[in-house]
């Protein structure tokens, strides 16, 4: 399979670097929200695809690394690049304290816990108005381009290449990380803890650890959002962007990495094609998953390869 | 106001408050424990009781024939749903589930906006219920005393269904272990029908008697399917008795939290939750899944 | 190549960046020339659905409306009006996703009608970037003239602080003393209840507490037991949609009228048609209302009537109805809808509008406009209740100080 998707990723990257010389600008725009979107739902994947920790709580990563940017954007001076990674790895370490807690529970209850701290994340960024803007939430955020010579950045074709970047990076870490013996860990852990437990490793450590890398990853798509909108607010911690996040992994194809990119490019693109065409657009859209559930159960990223492999069996 | 009296009606509209969630909470609880299923399109199914009870309540003139009719309708299409959709993917994981029962609640939630408009709509109490009576010197509407009195009722009621009925013992011994119960013959596709079923009915029992309160709303799907799961989690998934208690502690907590700290009204719910899970982690009577 | 025309601009920096200058200036004449009669495209990114989707459908009847009748006359300045409707469930990241499309892909330079305040909000930031001009018919935030405020913004509707200062000026001669107050615990509640405290406390009256309650409450009984506990006289409430109607019915329930007079701060047919008798004798100001007798409101509501089966039009109709009107002016004015241009034309611009005469300051950009109290009543042959006009202020008593939410007096 390696051998029939690899020329695909490399066509794919190609076109992706190329986009911003052919596309018009709200192609750009539109490319650029789904790679973040995409970056945020390949995050989540590691959780859900690759140990079996479903999160329903993911928005918490997205909204905190968004914030987090944007108020050291809005306040500090901190120019983008810093401003971005800081924010990333600032939720990663908040993480360690929500993994802690969340992996006392395991199963549904763990999905839960999640969830009830995304939900209070997103009570506190209602009533912390000093740093939040409450429900005004922050608006105009700068991208701000600093003294490094990064002035590039704040483009619009430069911004897009840092997300890509970004996205590129992301997607290494996460490869990496499933192939290392960490990943195999992960896997064991997903297909039967007790026995890995058995084996001797510290179960819980793994999971805490695979929890901050995670939410880091999703803190960094966040803090990317922040400046890509020019706004954060409270919607970006509501469960409804759980939901959606997971949604994108399940359709993409979970435990794959590229399919929830595509997942979550396709769920972004669907939702914003479909609701200028009718503003009975939840229909199709929830017709749509139920569909891909019943005819698709790989998702995307399943239907892409089962056609390459064909494909390449029939050559 | 004396401070019994103050006491007595809170504790009402807490109990009042408690039976709503209760009958949110012990359909999902009741289709998790059998199917192991998190039913994301709980909250549409309560929005679209309240709407079916609307009609129903406006074509009939009266309020009883919605009450009875809207879980009716509700459920029936809950049970259809299970047999035409669920009923294909219970040898695939938990993914396929949180999938389809979101696409039901966007589909559900799209379907209400179509038939019944954007716009609120109103959902009288029967004239017999519309009235105050005065506990202690202190006006108390009668409707919130019925709520208290119908989730007394219905939960007695599907406690002694599980407990006494064929089906119920059926029900208990399926969601304990399906493949046995199926081996000892039972008909676990229609054990798993008359569940998700009943699950829905309940959640538009929920909505219907909601809406004199809240009237019937496009919104009121959005945040009811969270109080839901909190309710299920802190009770245990899967218990009867636990989504009892959750719905009890939560109305409790929600009804004088609102009245001594509102600052905190958003986060009430999940503090008590997270407070619950960090000691239990399976929920007060659930075991850990 | 005389005049600036935004679209130019645009083309020929997303045509330079592909590297293909040559082809370039074709595009750019072409779309010179038919900037004349090209049509004038108004963007509506609005919460068609969702849970305030009603407010969003009514912004989209009153531009619909004013369009096919504008555009039966010729349009504006000749050119046709275009509406690009598009739905954002309330979303805000949805919200600018839209607008930026309708930027960049239809070139579209005016926007109208997003709905919500934290929609609003994350938009006006990017109206210099977008060289557009964004005409509020809703937003009530006061801040969005205050803090927030950016010079392509405008706004012809009646905002949170200018409702509340009518109430409080009603209640100046009114025999109430003792107030209690219940917001939405969200900008606009704060906003409000704050201006209203503090223009209880100015008019030498006792303010005895404030609650605040998270949208999406749906049990009002703890906040129902503390207004009737504080003894108040009356409670203001800034409520609205699906709060609003839970509060209005389950104070019906609890015959929370008979102890303690309900003020609000804005009185909405949608919601009175929700919650139909809870309405009756709520007192309150309104953004707009169809029972304003006033000739040209008269006429309005006689041609929303024909059009719609008889229906009369709602609060968020009439006022999206005056913002195409105060639009209509400042294009008319400017000949032409460049930021430029529309922007020194709008500044200071007079109309006769539904509501009688709206000026836009030029200092905030606020209309000033007449303020109305309302009382919810019930009228003979009508089954749902009507808000009667009941006292209306003029608009420099109304409205706040420039680029604030407090008032002199």
């Amino acid at each position: 399979m390696r051998a029939v998707t690899r020329p695909i990723l490399i066509v794919v990257m190609l076109a992706l670097l190329l986009a911003p010389l052919g596309l018009p600008p709200f192609a750009m725009t539109l490319l650029t929200e789904a790679l973040i979107l995409g970056l945020f739902a390949m995050s989540l994947d590691l959780m859900v695809g690759y140990t079996r920790l479903i999160s329903f709580g993911h928005a918490a990563a997205y909204g905190m690394g968004a914030y987090a940017c944007g108020w050291m954007l809005l306040h500090t001076g901190m120019p983008l690049l810093f401003a971005v990674f800081a924010a990333a790895l600032l939720t990663g370490v908040i993480a360690i304290a929500v993994g802690w807690m969340c992996t006392l529970a395991t199963g549904i209850s763990f999905s839960m816990l999640t969830l009830a701290f995304a939900q209070l994340l997103y009570a506190i960024s209602f009533k912390w108005t000093s740093v939040t803007g409450g429900s005004d939430g922050l608006a105009g955020i700068p991208r701000t381009s600093g003294p490094l010579g990064f002035a590039a950045l704040s483009g619009k074709s430069g911004f897009y290449y840092f997300v890509l970047a970004c996205l590129v990076g992301g997607f290494l870490v996460c490869f990496a990380l499933v192939r290392s013996p960490f990943g195999a860990v992960l896997r064991g852990i997903r297909e039967n803890e007790a026995k890995t437990t058995a084996l001797g490793y510290n179960t819980r450590l793994y999971k805490i650890a695979v929890v901050a890398t995670s939410y880091a990853l999703g803190g960094l798509a966040g803090a990317l959002y922040a400046p890509f909108a020019g706004f954060a607010n409270t919607e970006l911690l509501f469960w409804l962007l759980s939901g959606q996040a997971l949604i994108m992994v399940i359709v993409g194809g979970a435990g794959t990495l590229v399919g929830p990119i595509l997942g979550a490019a396709f769920f972004m693109l669907m939702e914003h094609q479909l609701s200028s065409l009718t503003e009975a657009w939840a229909l199709y859209f929830g017709l749509i998953f139920i569909a891909f559930v019943l005819f698709a159960p790989q998702g995307i990223w399943g239907l892409a390869t089962a056609w390459l492999r064909r494909d390449a069996k029939a050559s | 106001m004396t401070t019994l009296a103050f006491l007595l009606t809170e504790s009402l509209n807490a109990l009042s408050q408690a039976a709503l969630l209760f009958f949110l909470g012990v359909g999902l609880t009741l289709i998790f424990g059998l199917m192991r299923i998190v039913n994301f399109a709980h909250g549409a199914l309560y929005m679209l009781g309240a709407f079916v009870g609307y009609s129903l309540a406006k074509g009939s003139g009266n309020f009883w024939v919605a009450l009875v009719g809207a879980p009716l309708l509700v459920g029936m299409f809950g049970a259809g749903f299970e047999l035409t959709v669920l009923r294909r993917l219970y040898r695939r994981d938990a993914h396929a589930f949180l999938m389809v029962t979101f696409g039901l609640a966007l589909v559900v939630g799209e379907a209400v906006r179509l038939i019944w408009g954007p716009d609120a709509l109103q959902v009288a109490p029967p004239s017999a219920l519309a009235g105050v009576v005065f506990l202690l010197d202190e006006p108390f509407p009668v409707y919130r005393l019925f709520l208290v009195a119908t989730g007394i009722v219905v939960a007695v009621a599907i406690w002694q269904f599980l407990e006494r009925s064929k089906l119920g013992l059926l029900i208990r011994a399926t969601s304990q272990n399906a493949d046995m119960a199926s081996a000892l013959g039972v008909d676990v596709k229609r054990i798993r029908s008359s569940v998700f079923g009943i699950g829905c009915a309940l959640a538009a029992l929920g909505g219907v008697l909601a809406a004199p309160l809240v009237t019937a709303s496009n919104g009121m799907a959005a945040t009811v399917i969270i109080d839901a799961f909190v309710i299920v989690i802190i009770g245990g998934m899967g218990s009867f008795l636990g989504s009892l208690i959750g719905a009890l502690l939560v109305g409790f907590v929600q009804v004088f939290g609102n009245y001594y700290l509102p600052d905190l009204a958003l986060a009430f719910m999940y503090l008590v939750m997270l407070a619950v899970l960090v000691v239990r982690p399976g929920g007060l009577l659930g075991k850990e899944t | 190549m005389s005049k600036k025309v935004g679209p130019s601009r645009r083309a020929m920096l997303s045509v330079g960046l592909a590297g293909a200058a040559t082809v370039a200036s074709p595009g750019i004449l072409r779309l010179t020339a038919k900037a004349e009669n090209a049509p004038i495209k108004i963007g509506m990114p609005l919460a068609l659905t969702g849970a305030l989707g009603s407010v969003g459908q009514q912004l989209k009847r009153g531009a619909e409306l004013y369009a096919k009748l504008q555009n039966a006359k010729g349009g504006i300045l000749g050119r046709p009006i275009e509406l690009l409707i598009e739905d954002t469930a309330g979303n805000p990241a949805n919200c600018v996703r839209k607008a930026q499309e309708m930027v960049e892909r239809q070139n579209c330079r005016l926007f109208t009608g997003i709905t919500l305040s934290s929609e609003a909000l994350a938009v006006v930031p990017k109206l210099a970037e977008w060289d557009a001009v964004f005409m509020s018919s809703d937003n009530g935030d006061g801040r969005l003239t205050a803090e927030s405020f950016v010079p392509n913004f405008f706004r012809a509707n009646i905002s949170g602080p200018m409702g509340t200062r009518a109430v409080s000026l009603y209640l100046r001669s009114g025999k109430a003393q003792k107030f209690y107050a219940l917001g939405l615990d969200y900008a606009w509640g704060h906003n409000s209840v704050q201006v209203f405290e503090d223009e209880v406390k100015k008019s030498k009256k006792d303010f005895l507490g404030k609650v605040f309650a998270p949208t999406g409450t749906k049990d009002y009984s703890s906040y129902i037991t503390k207004i009737r506990q504080s003894g108040a006289d009356a409670v203001f409430l800034v409520l609205q949609g699906d709060d609003n109607n839970a509060f209005l019915s389950q104070s019906q329930q609890y015959r929370l009228s008979e102890k303690v007079r309900l003020l609000t701060e804005i009185v909405d047919l949608a919601s009175i048609r929700a919650v139909g008798d809870a309405a009756l004798g709520l007192i309150g100001s309104s953004r707009y209302s169809f029972t304003y007798d006033y000739p040209l409101n008269n006429e309005f509501v006689a041609l929303w009537k024909k059009e719609h089966d008889g229906a009369v039009p709602d609060t968020f109709e009439g006022e999206q109805w005056q913002a195409m009107k105060v639009l209509e002016a400042g294009i008319t004015k400017a000949g032409g809808i460049e930021a430029a241009k529309l922007r020194p034309a709008l500044e200071d611009i007079e109309i006769e509008s539904v509501k009688g005469k709206v000026h836009i300051r030029k200092c905030d950009h606020q209309g000033v406009q007449q303020g109305f109290m309302v009382e919810v009543v019930k009228q003979e042959g009508i089954a749902t209740p009507i808000p009667k006009v009941i006292a209306t202020f003029p608009g420099e008593s109304t409205t706040p100080k420039c680029n604030s939410m407090t008032f002199d007096d």
